[in-house]
Formats: C-alpha cells, sequence, structure tokens
C-alpha cells in the first residue's frame, strides 16, 4: 500500500556547498540520498514530494561539515500482513513462485497454492488445474495476500547517513522488502493470464 | 507482565524467543519451508497467545501448562500437509488484527493513498524527474519506476477526488483509512468479496452491509468511465 508520510533526516553538508545554491544542494543530496531506499518501519521510499523545513545548521566538531535537520513529505510504499495485493509473477519453480508488486517481492510456496494446481515443469514452468482451466506461469498476474513480511538485515539508520555515499552508487538497496504470501482463499488466485486460454 | 510472566514462568519468556526466532530461519527458504513458515507463523500465532495468556497462567501458576502448550503448537505444525486448512484458519484469525494494525504500524503523520492517488502524485514528480535527469548526478531510482508503474497498472480510477468522496460515507461509518484503500485498490465486484478481502469489516457487517453495497455498485461505475 501507497503512504504519504513526513518524515525527518539529518543532512551532512560539506562547506563547498554553502552559498546562494545551499538549499538547491540540500534537496538534490536528500533525493539521492534517500530516493529508493528501504526501511522496515515505513517501506520504500519512492519519492520526495516536497520539502517542509529545513533547520539550522549545527557545525560538527573538528571537521566543518554542517548538519541540517530537514523535514520532508515523501510517497512510501509498505506492504502490510494481512493486506490483500495484485502482484506479477516473476518466476515459477516446484517450490512455490515469486511475484512482484512494485518493488516488493512476494514468494507463494506450493503449500500456499491451491491443492488442485499441480506444478508442470518445461520451458515455461506453470502450475495448473487438473482441467486446465487455470494456469500461473510468468507474467501472470496474481491477487495474493501477504502473511509475511521481513526486511533484510541492514536497516537504514538515520544516523549513520554520514558513510552512505561510499555504497549505493548505482542505487541498488541496501535492504529490500521480502514478503511470504498465500493464494489459498476466497478471491484470491490468477486474475488474468498473459496468454489467455 | 513480562515480570509476571518471568516469575514463575522463566520458561515461557524463553519458549517465546526461541519461536519467534525460529521464524526468520524458517523464512530463509529450502524446499519445505512453506511448512515451516507455517510452522513459524502458527508458532508466532501462539506466542501471541501465550502473551496474552501469560495472565491467567500465571495466576494458575501452572508451570507445566506452559511447557506443554509451547510443545504442543510445534508438533501441531510439524505434522505435514493436514496443517494446510488449520494454517488457512490462522492466517484468518491473524488477518483481524493485520488489517487494523496498518493505522497502528505506521506514524501518526503518514496517510494511506489508494493507489489512484499515488499514481497521480508520482506522475506529477515523473514530470518534474524528467527536467531534473537534465543533472546526470541526480539517478532516478529502480524503486520509482517499479512504484509508478505498480501504481499505474493498479490504478482503476482516474479521478482520485470522486473515489474518496465516494468512501466518505464508510469511513463516518469506522472504516478506517486502511482499510478503505484496500477496497479501492482491488475494486470487489460484490460485498461478500469485499468481507473476504477485508476481514475487519465482518465486525460491522449488520451496519455497513447496505453502504457497502451501495459504494461497490457506485464503484463499478467509476471503474467503467
Amino acid at each position: 500500500m501507497f503512504f504519504h508520510i513526513v518524515l525527518e533526516r539529518n543532512m551532512q553538508l560539506h562547506p563547498r556547498h554553502f552559498g546562494r545554491n545551499l538549499r538547491e544542494h540540500i534537496i538534490s543530496k536528500l533525493m539521492k540520498d534517500v530516493e529508493g531506499t528501504c526501511s522496515g518501519r515505513h517501506g520504500f521510499v519512492v519519492a520526495i514530494t516536497s520539502v517542509e523545513n529545513i533547520g539550522k545548521g549545527l557545525i560538527r566538531d573538528g571537521t566543518g561539515f554542517v548538519t541540517f535537520p530537514v523535514k520532508y513529505q515523501c510517497v512510501v510504499f509498505r506492504p502490510f500482513k494481512g493486506e490483500i495485493l495484485e502482484a506479477v509473477v516473476s518466476m515459477v519453480n516446484k517450490m512455490g513462485f515469486f511475484a512482484e508488486a512494485g518493488p516488493v517481492q512476494i514468494f507463494v510456496s506450493n503449500h500456499l497454492i491451491p491443492d488442485d494446481m499441480e506444478f508442470q515443469s518445461g520451458d515455461m514452468p506453470n502450475y495448473t488445474t487438473s482441467d486446465g482451466s487455470v494456469k500461473i506461469q510468468k507474467d501472470s498476474e496474481v491477487r495474493l495476500k501477504i502473511i509475511g513480511t521481513r526486511v533484510d538485515a541492514t536497516e537504514i539508520d538515520k544516523n549513520i547517513s554520514q558513510s552512505r555515499p561510499k555504497w549505493d552508487p548505482a542505487g541498488s538497496h541496501p535492504s529490500r522488502f521480502f514478503c511470504i504470501g498465500t493464494i489459498k482463499d476466497d478471491f484470491l488466485g490468477v486474475i488474468n493470464d498473459p496468454t489467455t486460454i | 507482565m513480562e515480570k509476571g510472566g518471568g516469575g514463575k514462568g522463566g520458561g515461557v519468556g524463553g519458549g517465546g524467543k526461541t519461536s519467534l526466532k525460529s521464524i526468520p530461519a524458517s523464512l530463509g527458504g529450502k524446499d519445505d519451508n512453506s511448512a515451516k513458515s507455517k510452522r513459524g507463523r502458527k508458532v508466532q500465532f501462539n506466542t501471541e497467545g501465550l502473551s496474552e495468556g501469560k495472565f491467567t497462567f500465571s495466576s494458575k501458576s501452572d508451570g507445566k501448562f506452559e511447557t506443554t502448550y509451547g510443545k504442543g503448537g510445534l508438533t501441531k505444525g510439524g505434522k505435514g500437509d493436514k496443517v494446510a486448512n488449520g494454517a488457512k484458519v490462522s492466517v484468518v484469525k491473524e488477518a483481524l488484527p493485520l488489517e487494523l494494525r496498518v493505522e497502528q504500524e505506521l506514524p501518526k503523520n503518514a496517510k494511506c493513498l489508494m493507489d489512484c492517488e499515488a499514481a497521480h502524485i508520482l506522475e506529477g514528480i515523473q514530470e518534474q524527474m524528467a527536467l531534473l535527469s537534465a543533472d546526470p548526478t541526480i539517478k532516478i531510482p529502480v524503486s520509482f519506476d517499479k512504484g509508478l508503474l505498480y501504481a499505474k497498472t493498479h490504478s482503476h480510477f482516474t479521478n482520485p477526488q470522486a473515489v474518496k468522496g465516494l468512501f466518505q460515507s464508510l469511513s463516518e461509518h469506522g472504516v478506517t483509512d486502511g482499510e478503505i484503500c484496500v477496497i479501492a485498490n482491488i475494486c470487489p465486484e460484490t460485498v461478500e468479496e469485499a468481507y473476504a478481502i477485508v476481514p475487519s469489516l465482518k465486525a460491522k457487517r449488520s451496519r455497513l452491509n447496505d453502504l457497502l453495497k451501495e459504494v461497490l455498485i457506485q464503484l463499478a461505475k467509476f471503474k467503467s468511465t
């Protein structure tokens, strides 16, 4: 589910950026630092919508860097346990299938796929009912319920923001949401099929 | 609560912890990980039960009962395929408090967005992004594109404001923003489907039934246009 939320962050800025364009520098650094990141509490920060307030800077002892408290609004995406989502299947194997809903990955185990659906191997591995009327394969759209969520270990902390620029140059996510889902319930399952059987 | 439990049942606290630990391990994923995860889920659920039940257990001061309870939960989960139904039930049970927690898990200054609202906002930002992308140092993160794509493909409506107004009547009857967003995102066709998707509404069924029916009919009209 998407959320609109107000967050705060202490931005550290090198003195060379001070001047007329200070505000622009802070905002562009904020965007670079925050967008695309993920935390267990808030989920994926998809986009910053506005900067509410930039507080007074504080010089860090001994360095000359200045920290600015920045309050900003952003759109976040976070999955919840019990939430129903529509996701696109990205991979199918005998253990179950993986699906993606926006930036979130969801695994649906074969125990949580209805019993009448059987795994069929081949070029296009899929789960099919015995009469062949329903098929789950890559790029199928499924409606599923999230029953478990997990964020991979490295959760971002506001206070370690100084160490961030060293990693994540290519925008790879330091932490990712991973969910377990089920389609074994009423009104869950395939919505449409790419092959249109 | 912890103190009360700690006095008589240090075992309870310990049991709770270990069972909780088993959850991430089981999510790690091997062949039969779903069975494990089910087990993990069950166990977690049991511990929730335990924490509630601790008072009664400790008041009875029945240490044995606590330990058997914990073990029982595990072994039950271990018995293979027949668990499926049991797991289903526990999932449904779980969904009740979980749906409600949408509001509690996020800070108060968070506002739920329907997919169509999110798509609206993100599209606006995308236009700005095009301007910004002249600056090579700013990269549009992958999750933005994915988020936007997701919001776009799943937004059934073009006019978020009208949809919001439609749900006003529901929120007056105590339906939370989170629940409304799930309904708007999924866009169920029947009242039964809506209850299946948002089980927490079942509690208010008698009051909501007619209203919900009306809202869903209106919603279908928005969807088609």
